[in-house]
Formats: structure tokens, sequence, C-alpha cells
């Protein structure tokens, strides 16, 4: 049997990578291989750059052998587990790419040519094809075009799409592309924790479509409409058929069982920043940072009726003197920068314009003053309450930012021109459009969920912001914001504890 | 005889004497943002209308103008003192985007008006997590009306989906045979501030087939579709007064 050179040079590399990886602490223990077998225990801790995420399973630890989340069920070697992984709050940072790439010199299953490389045109050996998983942290995702419901019945999509710039080779050609009957975009994975949340249903209607909430074709009741960037699956069941039959090339449908021990996992995980390196433990003095918290909350609260939005931090706005003298001067001025996050994300007003979602149809008004939380609603979560499908402008020109590693596709309004883009624009992923069909909701993502982002970088659905600084930078500049120099650290400080 | 009084009423003259608290004024204009500032949603809405000359206080509508589009305003005028935004306040108001009217976008300073600060009230819904009263019987044949904007077949946030949920907390309970939901617009042509204007005759059946889609997520009752255009005014009171908005409606008949 003839064994590749590369796979012989695999363990030294993998030696190397240990050293390099032991700069977040762990090693070996940190990447969880598909299949190993692991014990999931009942708390687990992963330090990153800001401090230390924690992972909460209820209802005891979990055998992984033989569990369908971590055990590869295709052909590709990959799990679940592969792209969700404990370290990246359950999704998967840039930076884990990469070390995974210097470790197994790109043979990991995580680069499997499909969706792990910017197209599988492209030689699969260089580091260069995989350059979009590798420095933003992106996926292939190819869709149907036009576009089917979850059923499988066709959508007529009321606009056309053409592809004007194609530096990937994947929207054009013989198989790929609106021409082939598909079309490719790049984003990153959504973590699959706390997932309570992101399925709590707060009110019936979906106030930015017009209509009451769809119901789940299995259970019959109203979905939340906030598990994918495109909202393309409503339940999970869904988007586990979507995940394992695309990234996870699993030719048959999963088993009943296989969906109800998925499910049962993921609806027990739950990850948060627990501690900071600059302020310590985030539930302390007060604070009631942390995922037990949001292990123990009841799910879909809206904060502008109910608990404030990270409210968790408020104790932390007046630590009392003799609590305070007990902290380091550093730790006290952090925990102080943290509460002032909190406040400034929650009353810090701005003129949000030309936001589809938030400015049309839906009544609001554009423009229309409003802070974060007007979107990041959900108690604990920062997550929409409502389905959150919303145009910020992170795939859309002119609001966003130069990607040229990215496709780019002209798109023309059929019917009623886009009420704020017209009648032809451009964007580098549609978003939801390719989900509904309708031109008023292509650049629509879903917004993204706000805990344990110190182990997910980067940013947005397509990695637009490659920290949190960028976060925050990108909506100063496209909403005008004019925050200080302090309110932009208060608001990093903040979002690297959640 | 209530009702023809209150018909009466809806109908009266509305140019000439309209600047009587309680008239009517319809017009059409590109709104003016003032940039007030009282906290979240606390903006100003302005219209102007050119044939009076007078610049009117919008901001009450329940569906807020777009700045890039022109609006049709009806309103009614009040008397409050125009302390909150700079201008006289209609209320009720409603401002419908025209959205084949494009406007140059113009936003004033706050020029020390406060704005309004916003507080939940009036037609707002309750989370699921709340348990809605159950209406009490009897129950027999009854007709629930929801609104929409000019050529518009979209619910509006804090008053259809308000309105919704009271018809369907009792349709809940009341276990109609069937629904019959009839989409209307107003598609006789009027000339408001020098514009001939109406509606699509098809967003009669886009209100009806929008609220059937809703309905059906919502209860376990069959709905029919029907649509009619020439929609004529009603005195309902969740028009608020206003004849346009009782023409742009759709009706949810629950029968036995």
């Amino acid at each position: 049997m003839r064994v590749p050179v590369r796979r012989l040079l695999l363990p030294l590399a993998a030696l190397c990578a240990f050293a390099a990886a032991g700069a977040r602490g762990d090693g070996y223990d940190r990447w969880w291989e598909p299949g190993e077998g692991r014990t999931f225990p009942v708390q687990l801790d992963y330090p990153n750059d800001q401090g230390t995420l924690r992972l909460l399973l209820t209802g005891g630890p979990l055998e992984t052998k033989g569990h369908p989340f971590f055990e590869p069920l295709g052909p590709n070697g990959r799990a679940c587990i592969t792209c969700h992984q404990p370290a990246d709050s359950m999704s998967l940072s840039a930076q884990t790419a990469r070390e995974r790439w210097d470790t197994t010199q790109g043979e990991d299953p995580l680069f499997a040519a499909s969706d792990g490389s910017n197209c599988p045109t492209l030689p699969q050996g260089d580091r260069a094809s995989h350059s979009l998983l590798l420095k933003r942290g992106l996926f292939r995702i190819q869709l149907p075009w036009p576009t089917r419901e979850w059923n499988g019945k066709p959508i007529v999509p009321d606009f056309r799409i053409e592809v004007v710039r194609d530096p990937n080779g994947c929207n054009s050609g013989p198989k790929y592309g609106p021409a082939a009957g598909n079309l490719s975009v790049y984003r990153r994975p959504r973590p699959l924790a706390n997932m309570k949340y992101l399925l709590a249903v707060g009110f019936p209607f979906d106030p930015k479509q017009g209509y009451a909430l769809p119901l789940d074709p299995d259970t019959h009741k109203p979905m939340s409409g906030n598990l994918m960037a495109d909202n393309r699956t409503g339940n999970l069941r869904l988007q586990m058929e979507d995940a394992s039959s695309t990234h996870l090339a699993f030719a048959r449908r999963l088993t009943r069982e296989q969906i109800d021990r998925i499910t049962d996992f993921e609806m027990r995980i739950f990850a948060a920043q627990q501690t900071s390196n600059r302020g310590g433990a985030v539930d302390t003095l007060g604070a009631r940072g942390g995922p037990a918290k949001l292990r123990d909350s009841e799910p879909g609260q809206l904060g502008s009726i109910g608990e404030p939005v990270w409210s968790e931090f408020a104790a932390w706005e007046h630590i009392p003197p003799a609590d305070a003298a007990r902290l380091k001067p550093e730790e006290l001025a952090f925990r102080q920068s943290v509460a002032r996050g909190a406040k400034v994300f929650r009353d810090k007003t701005f003129l949000i314009t030309d936001s589809a979602g938030i400015n049309s149809r839906i009544g609001f008004g554009n423009p229309v003053r409003n802070s974060c939380v007007f979107c990041h609603n959900m108690t604990q979560m920062g997550n929409d309450v409502a389905p959150g499908q919303v145009d910020l402008g992170t795939t859309t020109m002119p609001f966003a930012d130069p990607m040229p590693d990215l496709p780019l596709f002209r798109i023309t309004c059929l019917k009623a021109p886009h009420p704020h883009y017209g009648r032809v624009f451009y964007t580098m992923d549609p978003g939801f459009g390719l989900t509904s069909g309708r031109c008023a909701d292509v650049g629509k993502i879903t917004l993204q969920s706000m805990r344990g982002l110190s182990a997910r970088a980067p940013y947005f659905s397509n990695g637009l912001a490659k920290d949190l600084r960028g976060v925050v930078d990108y909506y100063d500049r496209r909403y005008n914001i004019g925050y200080t120099e302090q309110e932009k650290q208060d608001l990093v400080n903040l979002m690297s504890v959640l | 005889m209530k009702t023809i009084a209150a018909l009466l009423m809806l109908a009266a003259p509305m140019a000439a004497q309209a600047q009587e608290t309680g008239s009517l004024v319809r017009f059409v204009a590109c709104p003016t943002y003032r940039d007030a500032d009282s906290g979240r949603k606390s903006g100003c809405w302005l219209a102007d209308d050119r044939a009076t000359g007078r610049r009117w206080d919008v901001s009450l509508s329940p569906y807020k103008p777009d700045w890039n589009f022109a609006v049709l305003v009806e309103g009614r005028v009040t008397d409050a003192k125009p302390d909150a935004c700079g201008a006289p306040v209609l209320d009720p108001v409603r401002t419908s985007r025209l959205l084949d009217q494009p406007c140059v976008r113009h936003m004033l300073p706050a020029e020390g008006y406060p704005g309004r600060r916003y507080k939940l009230q009036g037609r707002y819904i309750d989370p699921l997590s709340v348990p809605r009263a159950v209406p009490p019987g009897p129950y027999a044949e009854r007709t629930f009306p929801v609104y929409f904007e000019f050529d518009n077949d979209f619910l509006i946030y804090q008053y259809d989906d308000y309105l919704l949920d009271k018809a369907v907390t009792w349709i809940r309970a009341a276990k109609p045979k069937k629904l019959v939901v009839t989409g209307f617009a107003a598609t006789v042509p009027e000339m408001v501030s020098g514009q001939r204007i109406a509606e699509r005759p098809e967003v009669a059946r886009e209100r009806a087939e929008t609220i059937a889609e809703t309905l059906r997520r919502l209860v376990e009752v069959p709905v029919e579709v029907k649509w009619q255009a020439g929609s004529q005014p009603t005195a309902e009171p969740d028009a608020d007064r206003l004849p346009g908005q009782s023409q742009r409606r759709a009706e949810i008949r629950a029968l036995f």
C-alpha cells in the first residue's frame, strides 16, 4: 500500500502545531476529532484570547462514541463536531481553521473540496484554494437557483441574478453558477449552542414580513426564524438534513433516532464567556454573566418589557468601594467599562437608515432613531425575539466593505424596485432573498447569536469584521453613529465577556 | 342611525374649513424628518400641505414615512400645541408611502423640539406567554376588519397585529365553521394635491390572500378568499374616523 508522504509527515506537523496551540492553552484536547469517542463532560472550559469560554451540558455527561453529532456519517470523514467545535463556542473560528491546516497540512476533512475550499475545481492541495476558510472562516454554501421551498416546491423569484465577479470559479462554468441551476455564497458557521433561545417564539407575528409566523412542518407550531443566515430551514430537523446532505456528504436521510439524539445534545449545550483575562470571572460582585444564567433562564423574553438586555452586568455600574478595593485597578476599570458598554448598547441611539427589515416594509420609518437593542432585543441572548432577517449592508453594495475574494452578483428586481437599493444593485450574498425569492429580501441576513463571541472570530455572516472592534467600527460607519473612542472600547469589552 | 351620523361626519367637506379641530386633511407631500431625540423612536415626521402652505406633525401615524418617498397624509386636526415637533398635530393620522414618487431626503435638526418619548400604549399585543382572556359567548356570525396603507397589503405593526390577535382569540373560542376573508381596494380615483390617485384593483386580492395566509397559520378553520374593488368608507371604530383608512381593508367574516 502506498502511503502519501504528506500523511507520514502529519505526526511531526501535529507535534509542531501542539507547541503553537499551547498559546491557547490546551493542545490536543482543543480539537474534537470526529469519532474519537471522548466523553463530553457537564462543564468544559477553553481559554481564548480574551479569557475563558465555558460550556455547560445539562443532564449529565455525554458519551460521544456512536453519537451522530460526533461520528462521521458520510464518506468525507466529517461530523457535525468538525465545524461546531466546543472551544469555538460550537462554531469554528478562522484561527482554528488555520491551526488545523498547519496541523494536518490541509488533510483534515474540514478542508473537503465540496465546501471547505473556495471551489472544488481548484487544486485542493494548495493553501490558496482554501483561503476563504483560512482567512475569513467561510464555508461555501451551494444553493439551488431558482430557489425551492423546504419541501422542494419551486419558488418563482421576482428578481434576476447575474454574476459580475467570480474570483473562485464556483458561480460560472458548466457545473456552477445560476446558469447551471445553482449559486455559491460563502458564510460563517453559526454556533450550535444556547439553542432554546434561537428556537424561542415570543410573539405570533413576523412584523418584518407582515404575516403570522410560518408553521413548523413537523409540529405545526410557529417557528422562530432564527436558525440559519438565510432562514432556509426553520426547524432543527430540516437544518440537520440540509447540513448532513451537504457538509457531511451523507447520501441517506438521517433516521428519526439520529435526529432525536442530535436535537437532544443541541438543546442541552450552553456556551458563554466565563472569565475575562482583564476583568476576572463574569459572575462575581453581583454580575450574572456566563453560561449558568443562560442555562437557567426562560428564553424568548423581550428586554424592553422585562429584564433589560445585558443587565447581567448592571451590578458593575456601581461596585461598592469595599469590593472595588479588592480588585486590581485594571480589573475594576475593565468591569466598569463592561457595565458602560451594556448601557451604550441599550441607550446610545442613532439613526438607522435604509435597512430592509427595519426601515421597510415594516413601518418604523426611514430613518428611525434607536439603539443596538432595537434588533438585539432578547434578554440574555441579544438575538431578535422576532425572526431576525435584517439588511445591515454587510453583504450588499454600497454599504459592504470591498471583499474582492468573494463573488459579486447583480440583482435586477423584476417587479417593484428594492425599497432602498432601487431596480438594480449589487450583492456578495443575497441572503434571505435566496430563500424567499423576493427582491425586497435580498441582503437580509438573520441576526447573529451574541454569546461566546471571543471564541469565534471573525464576525458577520461573511467574516467582514476580523475582530470585535471591527464589528463596532462597521456599525459606526454604516449608521454614522459617532461613537467616542471610550464608547467603542466599552462595547468591545462588553462583547468580549458575553 | 348612529352609523348614518358617523358616515355623514366622515363625509364632511375636507379642504375649505379643514383646519378646525376634528376636521380632516388629506394631501400628498414629501416627508421631512426632524431629528428630535428623546430616546428610541422619538424622532418627528413633518409634512407640508402644498395647497394650504401648512406644515403638520404626522408622527403619530402607525406606519411612518420613508424619507425617500412621498406620503399620502390623512389625518384629523387636533388642538394639541405644537410643542413636540414644531408643527400642529394630526391625530389620528396615516402616512402611506407612495413608492413610485421619489423625494429628496430632508432632515431638520431638533431646533429645541424634544419629539415624543416612546411608550408602549394603544394597539399592541402581549407576548405569547401571556394567556389571552377568552371572550364570552354566545358566539354568532361576526366580522373583523383589518386595515392597510394605500395600495399596500402589508400588516401594520402595532395595528393589524393587534386587530388580528383579538380576532383570532375570538375565533379560537367561537370555533366557527368557516372564515370568509374579503379584501377591498379603493379603486375610485380621487384628486389629492393635484394628483389623481386610486388603488390598484389587484391589491384587494393581495390583502385578502395576506390575511387568509396569516389566518391559516393561526387557526384551524377553513378560510375562503374573496375580493372587491370600489371600496366605500365605513364607520368601524378601528379605522379611527379616517374614511380612506376604512376603505383600505380586509374583512374576516366568521360563519357558523
